[in-house]
């Protein structure tokens, strides 16, 4: 923990300020129900208001507090990036690791299946498999993680597979030390960094991919997610003619923006400090 | 570290990407001062008029899409014996008619040097033929079944051109059943076994005022020529085309077509603009909510029905969803501007007290079947808010709109929500729905029993309007009809749409409406000369 603190502190200005954007984003999603006093899913005003002082982010066509929506919405996203990047993340690594340190059949057999996973087309399966399994949040995050493990395998097994070759853990081998103890004590501080980087682009990648789910109909759509919110405002008709869009649509679209620029800053400062580029 | 330069890429992308759909979306904006389309067409030579597209189906009788859409495609190669205009039906292809033996045979007199597409004559011969194959192989759009039989017993040709239809029995619709039926060439259907497989180009080659020249199914592309031959009045547009449209207001404004239907919140671009016109549609195309009785027995409650009827604030929904354009329906089904609609009839006006009351603190929860036009799903998601209220528990789920038009038709739902025109027909359409049977008379999503349903008043006075001939009497019964179905609830009609119809005035003013359809691009006369 203290050694990212410190990484910290060597951000950049435009890392710093995205890393505080990101923080507020989290708090509002954390504390989302304690932050408007509207409900996000009942009307509460006449629909289509302009932002005023009560609601800040104006209502929607059916009336219902845009800003309750939006920041409920934070919620959503965070959870689907946030499950995704860590079982992804998670899985992949391990993945990774075992190929790259066992290498023989297990690396062939795990890297053809990372083959396999890389020729698929990935949002036209993405498609299938959400009407196929329905779409519920849990759905979109098992689906999204299904397709997100690949990179972080191949990058954590090449590591691996460099590392395995250093005569310290030759030694290591020769006096006895096992697969479990070798990884935990002289892989895993080589590959900490890779898949922290690997983590946060995966969280990006998964709330884009919830947000064109979503906005193509697909998510689920009793969440109201930001990609739900596009849609909706989207599919108004004429939305572009009427003074509506101002609040509605760009509303939820900086929200989108603001959150995975802010979380692309962030892996780039990652990426620089540690001398590494993926 | 092999993808280096792939996912820096793909960092950069994302920035880019965002920014270029920020600047796209503010671009929309800027033009607010639009001018209507300068190509005006004087003296209206080779006039070419285009309309929204989309994949209706091929347009021949058995092949179109059941809906609207699809079916007045089909009408505008194929004639009828009548036609309809503002006020009634209109001779077309027989130019008088008779009826006779107390309203058990009808006499045609077909008009002379009628030509087919492909330059035969058309006879009597050929209406025989047509009606007789439609006993065999029902059209898609059947009038000529009621109750489960078909009211054709025998047609006779008397000479040429003078054809008489002996009926089962004496009905006030018969005319417009037998009269709207599309005529089909004998020389080439003869000869189709399956008219469900019957893809060929011959199989487009009707009586009508335009020829099919081209149709893409993929692009959902439709190309309609004037008939050179024509027998009818002649054509004042020459080519009408179906073409993709993926926004249709942007499309409208660009003028790559020629006709909106606009939504209230941007009526303003075009009224008081001299280059647009605007006209308000007829509110006969409408949303309902059906029950399936047959699935939830529970539903059979006529309390339990009301229940709906109170809870659900269909204002809420003519406000929020219709933004306002459209008029909440009548309980007796027959809307506001139909000749025959009662205005005494129960209103239930939305009142969550009552329809608590009514439900006496039980719980239900149902399953609500609906397409996925977010039209639709707005619908949903108000009623469910709304009725959770009182104690329904509704669980929404959304399909595509012709798979729900599909279970809607199979009866494979508890509740659905499903939109369509036709509510300004002939009153009989009450029969059609309210009448407990189990046949399908058309495969209309306007058509069609409600499962389940069955009330021995409702079936009483359906059986009786049609037999009376009478029109006061007739709408004596018509009237007390919707009064019974209004204290039954055997459905909830939602509400009807009244759309806002703009065009060009000076590149085409032939818009017109049939006394009986909302809306004019279906109508075949608003394409030819008038008197």
């Amino acid at each position: 923990m203290g050694r990212i603190i410190n990484i910290i502190k060597d951000f950049s200005l435009v890392g710093k300020i995205s890393l505080i954007a990101l923080v507020i984003i989290l708090i509002i999603a954390i504390f989302a129900p304690y932050l408007s006093k509207y409900p996000h899913d009942k009307p509460v005003a006449s629909p289509l208001k302009s932002p005023t002082k009560e609601h800040i982010l104006g209502t929607d066509d059916l009336g219902i507090d845009l800003w309750a929506q939006i920041i409920h919405g934070a919620r959503i996203s965070l959870i689907v990036g946030l499950g995704t990047a860590l079982i992804a993340g998670v899985g992949g690594s391990t993945i990774g690791i075992l190929a790259g340190y066992f290498g023989g059949f297990i690396d062939k057999f795990l890297m053809r299946l990372a083959d396999v996973m890389i020729v698929l087309p990935e949002l036209p399966t993405m498609i299938v498999l959400g009407v196929f399994f329905g779409s519920s949040i849990y759905n979109i995050i098992i689906v999204l993680s299904l397709f997100s493990w690949i990179k972080p395998a191949r990058i954590v097994r090449s590591k691996t597979l460099s590392i395995k070759e250093e005569n310290f853990i030759k030694i290591a081998q020769i006096y006895g030390a096992k697969f479990h103890y070798i990884t935990i004590k002289h892989i895993m501080p080589y590959i900490f960094p890779l898949i922290l980087i690997s983590f946060i682009k995966l969280i990006n990648r998964a709330i884009i991919a919830e947000a064109s789910l979503s906005f193509l109909g697909l998510g689920d759509p009793t969440s109201k997610s930001w990609g739900l919110i596009l849609n909706y405002a989207i599919n108004f008709s004429g939305i572009y003619f009427t003074p509506y869009w101002k609040w509605w649509v760009l509303s939820p679209l900086i929200a989108i923006t603001i959150t995975v620029v802010s979380i692309a800053i962030i892996g780039r400062e990652f990426e620089k400090i540690f001398k590494l580029k993926i | 570290m092999l993808n280096r330069k792939g996912i820096l890429m793909g960092n950069k992308n994302i920035l880019i990407i965002s920014f270029i759909l920020i600047l796209s979306l503010l671009a929309g904006c800027g033009q607010d001062n639009i001018q209507a389309n300068e190509k005006l067409n004087k003296n209206n030579d080779n006039l070419v008029i285009r309309l929204e597209g989309g994949d209706w189906g091929y347009p021949t009788p058995f092949l179109h899409y059941r809906r609207g859409p699809g079916a007045y495609k089909m009408k505008l190669i194929f004639d009828s014996l009548l036609e309809k205009d503002e006020k009634g039906l209109i001779p077309w292809l027989a130019k008088e008619w008779e009826i006779k033996n107390d309203g058990k045979e009808y006499i045609f007199k077909l008009n002379k040097n009628i030509k087919w597409h492909d330059g035969n004559k058309l006879t009597a011969d050929d209406v025989k033929f047509t009606f007789e194959y439609y006993k065999a192989h029902p059209p898609v759009w059947n009038n000529l079944i009621v109750n489960g039989k078909n009211i054709i017993e025998n047609v006779d040709i008397i000479d040429d051109y003078t054809i008489k239809f002996i009926v089962n029995e004496k009905n006030a619709t018969y005319l417009e059943r037998v009269g709207t039926m599309p005529i089909i060439p004998k020389h080439i259907w003869e000869n189709v076994k399956d008219p469900l497989k019957f893809y060929r180009e011959e199989a487009v080659i009707g009586c009508g005022p335009y020829k099919l020249t081209n149709y893409s199914r993929e692009q959902g592309i439709y190309k309609f020529k004037a008939f050179e031959n024509y027998w009818g009045p002649k054509q004042k547009v020459d080519v009408i085309e179906f073409v993709p449209v993926s926004d249709p207001i942007l499309a409208f404004e660009k003028g790559d077509i020629d006709t909106l239907m606009a939504s209230p919140d941007i009526l303003n671009r075009y009224e008081n603009n001299e280059g647009f016109k605007v006209t308000k549609n007829k509110p006969f195309w409408g949303y309902r909510l059906i029950f399936n009785m047959d699935n939830r027995p529970e539903l059979k409650d006529k309390s339990l029905r009301k229940v709906f009827a109170y809870g659900i604030n269909r204002d809420e929904l003519v406000q929020k969803v219709a933004r306002g354009a459209g008029i909440v329906a009548s309980m007796g089904y027959l809307p506001k501007a139909h000749k025959w609609y009662n205005p005494d009839i129960k209103k239930y006006n939305f009142d969550i007290e009552k329809a608590r009351k009514l439900i006496n603190g039980k719980e239900y929860s149902f399953k609500l079947l609906i397409g996925n036009s977010p039209k639709e799903v707005k619908i949903a998601e108000l009623i469910k808010l709304s009725l959770s209220k009182v104690g329904i528990n509704i669980e929404v789920k959304s399909v595509d709109n012709k798979t729900r038009d599909g279970l809607v038709k199979k009866g494979d739902f508890e509740l659905a929500i499903i939109g369509h025109g036709g509510w300004g027909r002939d009153p009989d359409l009450l029969r059609d729905m309210y009448y407990s049977s189990e046949t399908m008379e058309s495969n209309s999503p306007a058509s069609g029993s409600l499962p389940g349903f069955y009330n021995e008043k409702i079936n009483e006075l359906a059986l009786l309007q049609m037999k009376q001939l009478n029109f006061d009497e007739r709408k004596e019964t018509i009237y007390k009809l919707q009064e019974v179905i209004a204290q039954e609830v055997p459905q909830i009609p939602l509400f009807n749409t009244i759309g806002y119809f703009v065009f060009r005035p000076l590149k085409y003013d032939g818009w017109m409406y049939t006394y009986d359809h909302h809306y004019p691009e279906h109508c075949k006369l608003s394409y030819l000369e008038r008197k």
